[in-house]
């Protein structure tokens, strides 16, 4: 072959290569700047009662301001959003559907983060309870308006309660579990609303739960305006926002980005900080990690812990820890041999190295609590007694008769870090004598075995849908509601009966050492091992200010979150 | 027989084709142990409430009712409606097809634009340097993860260097043209917004260069065999021998025949880059069918699940049929019988 064959075939190549390569016009080159910034870790820590402020832990004071590259009136987060589903109150109910609708809607009564023991007031000015307990009289705050520039009065307040209610979508029942029909909520006038429950709750609980955005309250006219079919708008309201919050949804593109405009008519003077929010659809940590490291995001929620110990003091980068409302546990199914025995219970307790779980497996991205009532809400309990302790576990087996041990199966979803826990805890059991062999199974089956009381050993999580110890006390402690203490076979009627006094107690402090009563008796007799709660761990650009991750997954509050320097 | 007719029969086998496909997919996706509702629902939810949701997608029906349900549907031309984001699946099927579309012709086109000219030069430099060079690149190509790569890539080129744009499919603050067909870059042109056209195009280069490279390989290898093949026969010998120019020797004799089994590998290749790629895509934040289709068959999505996989059917078919073809073009001796 010739020379100039070669040329051809080289010219081929070099062509096909650059084709996609200069396609764009030329390359942006982009100095990378490298200037010294503050680091810091700041922890917030929820404490019950009075909350502290934020505590910062590690701060080094550095200057001069990292360099913003994203605009300064636009916050641009990172976040997975594969689960949102509709933006419309009566249907959200995944983490990132209500973490927006948060933004778009104002409820009748709120948290204000890190605090979630006591309610503050919003689209509620102040209220009354009838002496039985049962009435609820609501008086509407004068003078919001919602983004359409209608005011906001109790026809949209009882318009957007009832809607729940008649639309019996899944996250409903967080209201309906105390107003089952639409008629007893009413009107009392322009500015008064009347809410009659089934029967008489602790007032912390039902407020608590009128702080879920199933309570948002949306504008009546501009969603009849969209109902079709007798939908009452929800198709409509899946991607378009009806509300007077700190912002308006202004477009949705699936599986992209989700970006709010702020609401021009907001009613709290100075709010929202920032112009515009971009909830970048980022399912992939380590790009997450890539734009918070590069300054082309202001906030990245789903780091891994890896990652998080890897930013932590990078220049301009500050990482933001909160406890969450959630707790893994090792659930044990009293049906099956020989966890029927409390010392067998109490033996695996004493096995499993729950430090080395936090700290090696999680790399710290939890903190260890072993009350069934996650440390932040009313009646958290602090006790720790578990630590391992293998002579302790196995002199307990032997008083229960197993003092060689036995053979369990552990089912856990096929995930990190979970499988990862079920290896150590195997581990652990195995120092004192319990075989333990591991079963994968996806979420959605192991879930459908585990409602069915099918399964043994089990590795799962429990979030609360409200910051009320309620949903704890009653799915751990009530095995008359068929939830965590059903599914493991654990009827126990101290229990239970303690779990349903302490939902209708009027008073909080007794309310309080009711649950402290209760967590530390499931502590001792119940069929978990409570092995850690999870910390939220968000990452910010220095420059971001205001921002609180959200311990749960309802209440995150974007509406004081600006950028130094912005405007 | 003609090419109409033809086309008719591999049209009407193809039916045939896709019921069976739908007959394994539904009772694969329906005896599986696993629950979609509880998994939409989430481990709080009340029994009655997984209950009653049950009864409303009819999933409570004995599966013989349910699958001729779901056929009379589907001939009413019906997908049904996915439990995860609620919404018609055909609608979801549109929303995340064109992105792959885009995706995959692009990584087509730099797949053919690297793995033509390697596999040429790998022929003609039998196991000379540029052979063994183009033979290692390709070799690379399939044996690396396309994760890896990706990662790589958007490590150096967007997070160090900072010549390419990060994951996404636009900038934060670059305005999306108005959706027409669903891929961004045609959109942008037709619209006649050359801001979003350049910045789509940037955004293009990396996904579709580490899936393209992937794809590069067996290009590679299969133009490299067979070209290597057909320089041994009779007819190169005589063009040869008749003193035609090494270069329409390779170019117009040697290369058109050795392109027929090369074309079978590009339509089949081009079949599975449609069906989205779903590491890629999750590594580029590039919402498409791969990702629709993954996040179905994890939360155990019955009807997303079976729309995706026949779509995924339809497109391997019809890129059997074009390949076959194709065939007729590239060598008139190839008659349809």
């Amino acid at each position: 072959m010739s020379g100039k064959d070669w040329i051809i075939v080289i010219v081929l190549l070099i062509v096909g290569l650059l084709i996609g390569y200069f396609a764009a016009g030329p390359g942006k080159t982009t100095t990378v700047t490298v200037t010294q910034t503050s680091v810091k870790t700041v922890t917030v820590t929820q404490t019950a009662g009075a909350p502290p402020p934020p505590t910062t832990t590690k701060t080094t004071t550095t200057q001069p301001k990292a360099q913003m590259k994203t605009p300064a009136d636009t916050l641009i987060i990172a976040m997975d959003t594969s689960d949102a589903v509709s933006m419309d109150p009566a249907r959200a109910y995944e983490f990132t559907s209500c973490f927006v609708v948060n933004q778009l809607y104002d409820k009748l009564v709120d948290f204000e983060l890190p605090d979630l023991v006591n309610v503050k007031p919003e689209v509620a000015e102040k209220w009354e309870i009838s002496k039985d307990g049962k009435v609820w009289t609501f008086h509407i705050r004068k003078g919001i308006k919602f983004a359409s520039g209608n005011p906001l009065t109790a026809d949209d307040v009882v318009y957007s309660l009832q809607r729940v209610i008649k639309l019996k979508q899944t996250a409903s029942w967080v209201l309906t579990q105390f107003v089952s029909t639409p008629e007893q909520i009413e009107k009392v006038d322009d500015y008064t609303v009347r809410i009659t429950l089934d029967k008489p709750v602790a007032p912390s609980f039902f407020l608590a739960t009128l702080t879920f955005t199933t309570s948002a309250v949306v504008d009546k006219q501009v969603v009849e305006a969209h109902a079709k079919n007798g939908d009452m708008g929800s198709d409509w309201m899946t991607d378009h926002s009806a509300g007077s919050g700190p912002f308006v949804l202004e477009k949705w593109d699936r599986e992209a980005e989700i970006v709010l405009k702020a609401n021009p008519y907001y009613w709290k003077p100075g709010q929202p900080a920032v112009k515009k929010v971009i909830i970048k659809h980022v399912p992939e940590p380590t790009d997450q990690l890539l734009l918070i490291k590069k300054g082309d995001v202001d906030i990245a929620t789903d780091l891994t812990a890896e990652q998080v110990k890897q930013v932590e003091g990078t220049p301009g980068i500050n990482v933001i820890k909160v406890e969450r409302t959630h707790i893994v546990y090792l659930g044990m199914n009293v049906a099956v041999k020989p966890l029927d025995k409390e010392e067998v219970r109490d033996a695996i307790r004493y096995c499993i190295d729950y430090d080395g779980i936090i700290n090696d497996i999680l790399l710290g991205a939890a903190i260890k609590w072993q009350t069934v009532i996650p440390k932040g809400l009313l009646g958290a309990n602090p006790k720790t007694p578990y630590k391992k302790d293998v002579a302790k576990a196995k002199e307990l087996l032997a008083k229960a008769g197993v003092p060689n041990g036995f053979t369990i199966e552990l089912t856990t979803p096929p995930t990190y870090p979970q499988i990862d826990i079920a290896t150590k805890i195997q581990a652990d059991l195995a120092e004192c004598g319990i075989k333990v062999k591991i079963v994968q199974m996806t979420q959605s089956e192991m879930y459908e075995k585990y409602r069915k009381q099918g399964l043994q050993l089990v590795l799962a999580g429990w979030g609360s849908d409200y910051p009320d110890p309620d949903n704890n006390a009653k799915a751990f402690g009530d095995y008359r509601v068929k939830q965590l203490a059903w599914r493991n076979s654990w009827y126990d009627d101290h229990a239970a009966d303690l779990a349903e006094k302490a939902a209708v107690e009027f008073d909080n402090n007794k309310r309080k050492q009711m649950y402290l009563e209760l967590t530390d008796y499931i502590l001792d007799h119940g069929p978990y091992a409570i092995l850690y709660q999870t910390l939220a761990q968000h990452v910010a650009r220095d420059y971001v200010k205001n921002y609180l991750p959200d311990p749960t997954f309802f209440l995150e509050d974007l509406s004081k979150v600006s950028k130094a320097g912005g405007s | 027989m003609d090419l109409k007719t033809y086309i008719l029969r591999r049209l009407a086998l193809m039916v045939f084709v896709l019921f069976g496909i739908i007959v394994i997919t539904f009772i694969v996706s329906h005896v599986i142990p696993a629950d979609p509702i509880g998994a939409i629902l989430g481990p709080q939810a009340p029994p009655e409430l997984v209950e009653k949701v049950r009864r409303e997608w009819g999933f409570d029906k004995p599966l013989p009712e349910q699958f001729v349900d779901y056929i009379i549907n589907l001939l009413h031309g019906n997908l049904g409606k996915s439990i995860r984001t609620n919404k018609p699946v055909a609608e979801d099927l549109i929303r995340f097809f064109p992105a792959t579309i885009e995706l995959a012709t692009a990584a087509m086109i730099v797949a053919i634009a690297i793995g033509i000219p390697l596999g040429i030069i790998s022929a003609i430099k039998k196991d000379k340097w540029p052979d063994h060079i183009s033979r290692i690149f390709a070799l690379m190509g399939v044996s690396m993860p396309v994760f890896w790569l990706g990662l790589i890539l958007l490590f150096v080129l967007y997070y160090q260097l900072g010549i390419f744009p990060g994951p996404g499919r636009l900038d934060p603050g670059i305005e999306a043209p108005p959706r027409i067909t669903g891929i961004l870059t045609l959109d942008s042109l037709i619209t006649g917004n050359f801001e979003a056209f350049t910045n789509a195009v940037w955004h293009l280069i990396l996904p579709s260069f580490v899936l393209g490279y992937y794809a590069s390989a067996s290009i590679t290898r299969i133009t490299r065999t067979s070209l290597l093949e057909v320089m041994t026969q009779d007819f190169i010998r005589t063009a040869r021998a008749k003193g035609l120019p090494e270069r329409v020797v390779l170019f117009r004799h040697a290369l058109r025949n050795a392109l027929i089994p090369t074309t079978t590998v590009i339509g089949m290749a081009y079949g599975s880059l449609l069906e989205g790629a779903i590491l890629t895509e999750t590594i580029f934040a590039w919402p498409g069918l791969g990702r629709y289709s993954t996040g179905a068959f994890l939360s155990v999505d019955f009807l997303a699940v079976m729309g995706s996989t026949l779509l995924i059917a339809v497109i391997y078919s019809v890129a059997n049929l074009v390949v076959d073809i194709l065939y007729a073009f590239l060598d008139p001796r190839i008659r349809y019988a």
